[in-house]
């Protein structure tokens, strides 16, 4: 794995270039657990830095969140380029944004860290429950060490850490300009936790769960915002004219939505768990991003953000593409 | 309901096979059930996933695509990213528990008249079967 | 004003009580979340457990949806959807009944808005005084309490066994008396009830020293705090959905076949499209106008109007926050560095 001190060195480093901008990483919150991203303007702010299980957010969102707003009249645009922390997830992530030209590869800086797997706060809140004091963790061997206000407690990882995580299949960037520390290999065999389950029961058994899931959506959308894949600057939720989706919130909006939502990232999704972790009614969205990632993997041996010369999976075919569905 | 249960199914129909494949089953005086609301698109790459969406919300029991054989698209290739899609649609919709008979999607060419017959009776039955679609069918929620 | 005390043996003749009288809503758990939702007869679902909702109970009379009047396309005339009926909020917080004070306002000062109006003015709120306050309350910092009556008309207080009932106004005595048969009277429960909130009170963690804000808010409007503080957000709902005081709203038309209803449903400041003019210009392009707006609202610009702060201090916005944007956090930096 890797120290913090050589992240905090190596990031202090990349600020002092004159050609970057800012390095994203990640720092401590306000409270319990959390973490929240953080940019890194000067090279004394790196000692801010930490890099822990409890940094759940993809910093591949960053790059497409800010706004492209026109300059004043006889302003520069800023052409340093943006650092970035990048773990196996965000390293896929940005991978796939470079297949759809929405990021320039010109333009990032990518400073890759190995993972061993970031913690779901909701699993970790009802066993610990979340105080005041900020806490630390870390990883040790195959536990997570929490840390809060000095008392450390070992906890197995299958208690704490994100389902995605768990069985995940690139811990380590896929694409960087320099990744630091060791290797790790992953956790286990790769699975989709949740899918089989559903697979195997009934039409009606299947509805009556996901029903009862999308009925409790508020339509926050923090899932599509908090996806690094999510980056349309014109969105269809957004659309009035026409309004392919109702505002109002019931079961049959917000099934479209979801629909919708989840069948925009078929082979993108780069199973990275952050709109499941963000989402405030605990709707299991992984389960249907994993049910198409598994699909695309298993019918088109596609994984997406894994090829940065790659072509995006919707904007090309086979001519042998299974077709043993078609009447 | 003592009468029989006639579904009703949405069809997207590319323009230059399937819709002509229709037409001549029509001018040949094939006999067919006439449970398709037809609509016309220049292509099946055209189809946004979303059309099916909607049209199963807005009161579809089933939903039909079809298009160009593999190879004989008009735009020579807007039928293979159909493929693709519509996949990878159907398998979502089945996972969500819509059921597997409700969305179709076929090749029929323009000289297929015969075959346009066969795949809508097909679709008809099958959608008979499990009669209407209300999972997640708009309807007057807390109006 | 009466007091009154339930058993906890009593629970399911209390609530039915108050069932079988109006519409009850009931903190109910769904997933991992608790809303409030219309009493179905489940009655083991007691507040034991129960801490917050995740959706406050706002909700109940400003819903996410809300009908506004039906019609037939092609044709001139509407009506009204059904009348509301009589509804008992159960288990509300008292920060939430006080932030449903603040909305209310809102919803009268210039014209009257019926619709919320009707919907508040039929529902009387039961609140549920906090023994254990949560991680990131701060109501105290706003002249509330975990035992604060404002905007209640029932206000109660777990004691173990039992709970003790007081009404707040007549409204809340006439509730009280719709369950007479499962209450007894009490007989100095009342100074039981007011050390367990002065208990609750010291609990209370965080704070925010809310003297100067809405100056600071005024003179650093160009300051590059807000750069720093919005450059994480993401952008969504999270914050304003789930907070009691929010109550920004959209208008549609939605039309099934030839019945079309105008309704209106939540929006939120943070989302782009809130300011979009049809011209495509957008007065608060970037996060940092949102979350500046989101900010100074609360602290500015309902004070400069009502006199008054549009936050409770109950801290959803910071829990469910994904980014970890703290308001604490930046208020105690407008105070620092404006």
């Amino acid at each position: 794995m890797v120290d913090l001190e050589t992240i905090r060195k190596k990031a202090k480093e990349i600020v002092s270039r004159e050609d970057v901008k800012h390095l994203i990483g990640w720092r401590k919150g306000t409270f319990g657990y959390r973490v929240t991203p953080y940019w890194v303007e000067a090279p004394e702010d790196a000692e801010e830095l930490v890099y822990s299980p409890l940094c759940n957010t993809n910093l591949a969102t960053s790059l497409t969140l800010a706004e492209k707003l026109p300059l004043p009249k006889g302003q520069e645009p800023d052409r340093r380029k943006t650092a970035l922390l990048v773990r196996g997830c965000d390293s896929r992530a940005v991978v796939q944004l470079l297949t759809e030209r929405g990021v320039d590869r010109e333009q990032v800086v990518l400073l890759g860290l190995p993972c061993r797997g970031v913690v779901d706060l909701r699993k970790l809140k009802d066993s610990y429950p979340e105080d005041n004091e900020v806490a630390d963790a870390e990883w040790k061997e195959d536990k997570i060490v929490l840390n809060v206000s000095g008392e450390k407690k070992e906890i197995p990882r299958e208690e704490v850490l994100d389902d995605h995580c768990l069985v995940c299949r690139y811990p380590n960037p896929v694409e960087a300009d320099e990744t630091l520390g060791e290797k790790v290999e992953p956790w286990a065999e790769e699975s989709h936790p949740g899918v089989e389950e559903l697979e195997n029961a009934s039409f009606d058994k299947r509805w009556d769960f996901w029903e009862k899931e999308f009925e409790r959506c508020i339509r926050c959308y923090a899932c599509r915002n908090a996806c690094p894949m999510c980056y349309c600057e014109d969105c269809i939720l957004d659309r009035l004219n026409p309004t392919w989706i109702y505002r109002s919130n019931n079961y049959s909006e917000n099934t479209a939505f979801h629909i919708a939502r989840a069948f925009h990232l078929v082979g993108r999704c780069v199973s990275c768990g952050a709109c499941e972790r963000v989402c405030p009614a605990g709707i299991p969205l992984g389960k249907i991003n994993q049910k198409l990632v598994k699909e695309v993997r298993e019918k088109y041996e596609f994984e997406p953000g894994t090829d940065p010369e790659g072509v995006p999976f919707q904007a090309s075919y086979n001519p042998q593409d299974q077709e043993d569905f078609i009447l | 309901m003592s009468e029989q249960f006639e579904p009703n199914i949405v069809a997207f129909l590319c323009n230059w096979c399937s819709y002509a494949g229709a037409d001549l089953a029509g001018t040949s005086r094939t006999h067919y059930p006439a449970n398709l609301k037809v609509i016309r698109v220049m292509c099946t790459g055209r189809i946004n996933p979303l059309f099916v969406l909607n049209a199963l919300q807005q009161g579809a029991d089933g939903v039909l695509v079809s298009g160009c054989h593999p190879g004989d698209c008009h735009y020579m290739e807007g039928n293979m990213y159909a493929r693709r899609r519509f996949r990878l649609m159907k398998d979502l919709l089945e996972y969500l528990g819509v059921d597997s008979r409700r969305f179709h999607m076929s090749w029929v060419s323009a000289s297929e008249g015969g075959k346009w017959k066969e795949v809508v009776e097909k679709v008809v039955d099958e959608v008979s079967e499990i009669g209407p679609f209300e999972q997640f069918k708009r309807e007057k929620i807390n109006w | 004003m009466s007091e009154k005390v339930l058993q906890k043996a009593n629970w399911s003749s209390f609530v039915q009580a108050l069932a079988d009288a109006r519409e009850l809503w009931f903190p109910v758990k769904d997933g991992p979340i608790y809303k409030f939702a219309p009493y179905s007869g489940d009655v083991d679902a007691g507040l034991e457990e129960y801490a917050y909702s995740s959706v406050p109970p706002k909700a109940v009379v400003l819903p996410q949806t809300e009908t506004m009047f039906l019609y037939q396309v092609g044709d001139k005339e509407t009506s009204l959807p059904e009348e509301k009926k009589e509804k008992v909020v159960l288990g509300a917080r008292p920060c939430d009944a006080r932030a449903m004070d603040i909305v209310d306002r809102v919803f009268q000062w210039d014209e009257d808005d019926p619709y919320y109006l009707e919907n508040r003015n039929k529902t009387a709120v039961i609140g549920l005084a906090c023994n254990e306050p949560f991680v990131n309350c701060f109501c105290t910092s706003l002249d509330g309490s975990p035992g604060s009556t404002q905007g209640l008309d029932v206000l109660m207080v777990d004691l173990g066994d039992k709970y003790y009932l007081r009404s707040v106004t007549d409204k809340g005595s006439r509730i009280l008396g719709d369950a007479e048969s499962a209450l007894e009277d009490a007989s100095g429960e009342g100074s039981q009830a007011e050390e367990i909130i002065k208990e609750a009170e010291g609990k209370i963690k965080r704070s925010i020293d809310t003297e100067g804000i809405r100056e600071k808010l005024e003179e650093g409007w160009e300051a590059p705090l807000w750069d720093e503080v919005s450059r994480a957000c993401l952008g969504c709902g999270a914050c304003t959905f789930l907070c009691p005081t929010c109550h920004c709203f959209d208008i549609q038309d939605e039309v099934e076949g030839f019945d079309g209803r105008r309704c209106r449903m939540w929006d939120s400041c943070m989302f782009g499209e809130y300011t979009l003019h049809t011209s495509g210009h957008n007065p608060r392009p970037s996060r940092k106008e949102r979350t500046r707006n989101r900010i100074s609202h609360k602290y500015r610009y309902y004070v400069e109007k009502f006199d008054k702060i549009a936050c409770v201090g109950c801290g959803r916005c910071i829990t469910s926050c994904p980014v970890n944007i703290d308001i604490l956090d930046i208020l105690s930096r407008v105070k620092e560095e404006l």
